[in-house]
């Protein structure tokens, strides 16, 4: 196998990986919190309903936990076994977060066992959910280092090369880089917002499907609610990430908009097809863009014309964010809806095709993270190392990428269906009507 | 200066504020419970 | 102590902390399989689960910070071990992932589930199998650069009495382990049957272990000379290690103090892969890569070590208050408490 092929089943299998972790990973940051959030209003306004929806966000959160830890292991190794080249200058300069991160990692770990097995051990429930916050930060700062990692690829800091020699290393500039801030914040508030549209098309799903216990009714508004704020978090912190990208990545920028010529003025394209470097059927909001790149209307942005043909990303990765772009504002005005219109008790909220939708706005957010990683990824090619190492320098050198690729589409597609059938028979065979009961009839027990 | 703000404060700033609203909203249920009244 | 002594102890430290617990942990999924296949499901199945389930994925944690720590501290291996173990590694992460994900569909999802059972159970046996090829690679002989990049000779590979007998040495060491431990706990559990079923596993597993053992010293004289040569000069470590080991089985043997056994059993593996260790010295992979030629910068280093400091004020209280909840806890042993959500 000569190189260029290692290079492209090295990257097809990177993003292969990425792309299921990231479903796993997403659910493994934000659903903590929202098992924190529930259980905590269940304590202040003593009601039992909302306990039970954290007992059973945590039941299935094990399941999704155990696929993100053995995936985020597999990501984790194949960083060095298909970029080795990339990894031991990683390894020089920005190890300091992936370290951390395993502490981080190690710190979830210990108390999410403890967790799980000390439900009702204790008098006091607020001693409980003590134990939970340690699960949350630990699973929020595995996000937050993590993504400062991927935050240095796009901006590297803190070193010096002199004659293919790295000097003047400094590992806290390398994970306060310019990205950081930006991209950290954004990848955390979306991992709660995908966390509660999710979990709430799971409780819309159950109203549709016959259930109408004022758990699902409470766990829904409970989700949209959440959803909205974060969903609106995700937007304004977007729009700094377009100033960032204006000022330290203007050709990824440049690239995701079908910006060409460096001018003032700019609008955002939105759709649109690209037809021989024509755009055609695009939407022009007019000094869209220099607003997002400046936040001034007349402010100049740098165009694609400014940059050489080999370093420009491919351009498709402007579909990658109308897709991110149209599901966050669908996301917004969903929800919105669904609150303003449960306080003002519109009909609508109530009736089945809006259901249908919020249960659709679960998949949906997940596509959102996915196309946003992809727009990430595939926006700062050519390079690894922004400005330092092309993705095809590297990549490893060896012959069995290949077959690695199938063994581990293989692996992905049993980790997948496996989750999915043991989540819903875990619900199935105890839907929440029955658990009521059966706690009821303890309470009761207690009492005689 | 503006922008530097917006670049590397206020995505933090962003983020806390929206955990923190989060938490604010999340016991304010009336609506539901009404709902639901209404509804039996 | 220099920078690159300092990191190399605190990794090998964690890693033998993965090898410890994870072959506890490899070794009673095999035995709940078993114990399933030969109908002793009733023995078996429940104090195997009581210990496995709260600390499955601390156990994880360990072999993420090995690997994590290694290219932190030497960077270079990523490029020497990195191009090479593609394809061992990447089965031991096929292994892991079924390991772990399985393991959790048994646990929380269909309790009893045989399929699910066996395959957690077969994929533990087989990872330390095939995560104990990168001890035989780091020996040398295997590897050749060919323009400049490191190329892995997998028919020499295979082909090596060295690279089997490592293999069944870890999967008899697991099993050997874990049957020790699992002996203590169960009869701290006071589940007197499967003390004695577990005791009988651990001394027929005892003997092929310390067998192996032998044998691979023996077989590194011909395949490596200056590392026998080394272990020559640590001799005193590996006989305190085989001292121990005689302890350990005197005490499953005569029935006493099977948490004295176990703790001599920890004393004889931490003696053995120290000893090991140390007289790999200064190679990490002969004799491409040393300790002192793949280290990181001094700045990375000085703050790997403060952020590993600080980490341990963390981590330590926080296994202690899980060891006292859960392995060291009477009534969540002797399984009083349901408290699982």
């Amino acid at each position: 196998m000569g190189n260029e092929e290692a290079v492209f089943f090295s990257r097809v299998l990177t993003e292969t990986t990425l792309s299921f972790h990231i479903i796993y990973a997403t659910i493994g940051v934000g659903v903590p919190l929202m098992i924190m959030i529930a259980q905590w209003v269940g304590i202040k306004k003593n009601d039992e309903h909302y306990i039970l929806l954290a007992r059973r966000w945590a039941r299935g959160f094990i399941i999704t936990v155990a696929v993100g830890v053995v995936t985020g292991t597999a990501i984790g190794l194949q960083l060095s076994l298909l970029w080795p080249n990339f990894m031991e200058l990683a390894g020089n300069v920005i190890a300091l977060p992936l370290f951390m991160e395993t502490f981080a990692f190690f710190f979830e770990a210990i108390f999410l066992g403890i967790y799980l097995y000390t439900w009702d051990r204790f008098e006091n429930q607020k001693k409980h959910l003590l134990l939970l916050i340690p699960v949350a930060i630990g699973a929020s700062f595995s996000a937050v280092f993590i993504t400062m990692v991927n935050a240095f690829m796009n901006a590297p800091r803190g070193f010096d090369i002199v004659n293919g020699e790295l000097i003047n290393i400094n590992p806290l500039v390398a994970m306060f880089n310019p990205a950081m801030p930006t991209k950290v914040a954004h990848v955390v508030v979306t991992a709660y917002m995908t966390a509660a549209f999710v979990l709430a098309a799971i409780a819309a799903f159950r109203l549709l499907k016959g259930s109408n216990h004022e758990y699902h009714k409470k766990a829904l508004y409970l989700t949209m609610k959440i959803g909205l704020i974060f969903a609106i978090a995700t937007a304004v912190i977007g729009d700094f990430s377009g100033k960032y990208l204006a000022e330290y990545q203007p050709e990824k920028l440049a690239a995701a908009e079908w910006h060409f010529e460096t001018e003032g003025n700019a609008p955002l394209i939105m759709y649109g097809v690209l037809d021989d470097g024509e755009v055609k059927y695009a939407i022009k909001i007019p000094y869209a863009l220099s607003i997002l790149a400046h936040s001034i209307p007349s402010a100049e942005v740098i165009g694609l014309d400014q940059f050489p043909e080999d370093e420009i990303p491919p351009l498709y990765i402007h579909y990658l964010f109308d897709i991110m772009v149209t599901i966050g504002v669908w996301m917004v005005l969903l929800a919105a809806v669904f609150w303003i219109g449960t306080k003002r008790r519109w009909k609508m909220v109530t009736t089945r095709w809006f259901r249908w939708l919020i249960v659709l706005g679960g998949p949906l957010s997940i596509i959102a993270i996915e196309a946003g990683w992809w727009l990430a990824e595939v926006g700062r090619q050519p390079w690894v190392l922004r400005k330092i190492m092309r993705t095809q320098d590297a990549a490893t050198t060896s012959g069995h990428v290949d077959t690695m690729l199938v063994l581990f589409c293989l692996l992905y597609l049993i980790l997948g269906i496996g989750s999915v059938v043991i989540l819903r028979r875990m619900f199935r065979k105890n839907p929440v009507e029955q658990e009521i009961e059966d706690r009821n009839m303890e309470k009761g027990g207690d009492m005689l | 200066m503006l922008n530097n703000f917006l670049m590397f404060y206020a995505p933090f700033i962003v983020l806390i504020g929206s955990l923190v609203l989060a938490f604010v909203v999340a016991p304010k249920d009336d609506a539901v419970r009404r709902q639901i009244d209404e509804e039996e | 102590m220099s920078l690159e002594i300092i990191g190399i102890t605190v990794l090998w430290t964690f890693l033998f902390g993965y090898i410890l617990i994870g072959a506890i942990d490899f070794g009673a999924g095999f035995f709940n399989a078993y114990s399933l296949l030969t109908g002793k499901k009733h023995i078996l199945t429940n104090i195997i689960q009581r210990y496995l389930s709260p600390v499955w994925e601390v156990t994880n944690v360990f072999l993420v910070f090995f690997f994590v720590g290694i290219i932190g501290f030497f960077p270079k291996t990523a490029f020497y071990y990195g191009t090479t173990l593609l394809v061992p590694v990447s089965i031991g992460i096929i292994l892991l992932a079924i390991r772990g994900s399985y393991y959790a569909f048994e646990t929380y999802g269909s309790r009893g589930h045989k399929g699910y059972s066996f395959m957690y159970g077969l994929s533990g046996l087989l990872l330390p199998a095939s995560l104990s090829i990168v001890l035989t690679i780091s020996e040398g002989g295997f590897v050749e650069m060919v323009d400049g990049n490191p190329v892995l000779d997998y028919w020499l590979l295979f082909t090596s009495p060295l690279t089997w007998s490592i293999v069944v040495l870890s999967i008899a060491a697991t099993l050997y382990i874990s049957a020790v431990f699992l002996t203590w706990y169960a009869n701290k559990a006071r589940y007197f049957e499967a003390a004695n079923l577990l005791r009988k596993y651990a001394l027929i597993w005892a003997l092929p272990t310390i067998i192996t053992a032998g044998g691979i010293i023996f077989e590194l004289r011909r395949h490596n000379p200056e590392h026998y040569a080394n272990i020559q000069n640590f001799w005193p470590m590996f006989l305190i290690s085989f001292i121990m080991f005689i302890g350990t089985v005197w005490l499953l043997w005569i029935r006493r103090n099977y948490g004295l056994a176990f703790i001599l059993l920890a004393g004889q593996f931490i003696f053995a892969f120290f000893g090991y260790g140390a007289s790999h010295y200064p190679y990490l992979l002969y004799p491409y890569l040393t300790i002192y030629d793949s280290f990181t910068n001094p700045a990375m280093a000085i703050s790997l070590i403060v952020v590993f400091i600080m980490g341990l004020g963390l981590l330590i209280p926080s296994l202690y208050l899980l060891m006292r909840l859960f392995l060291f806890d009477k009534d969540y042993v002797r399984g009083k408490s349901k408290h699982h959500a």
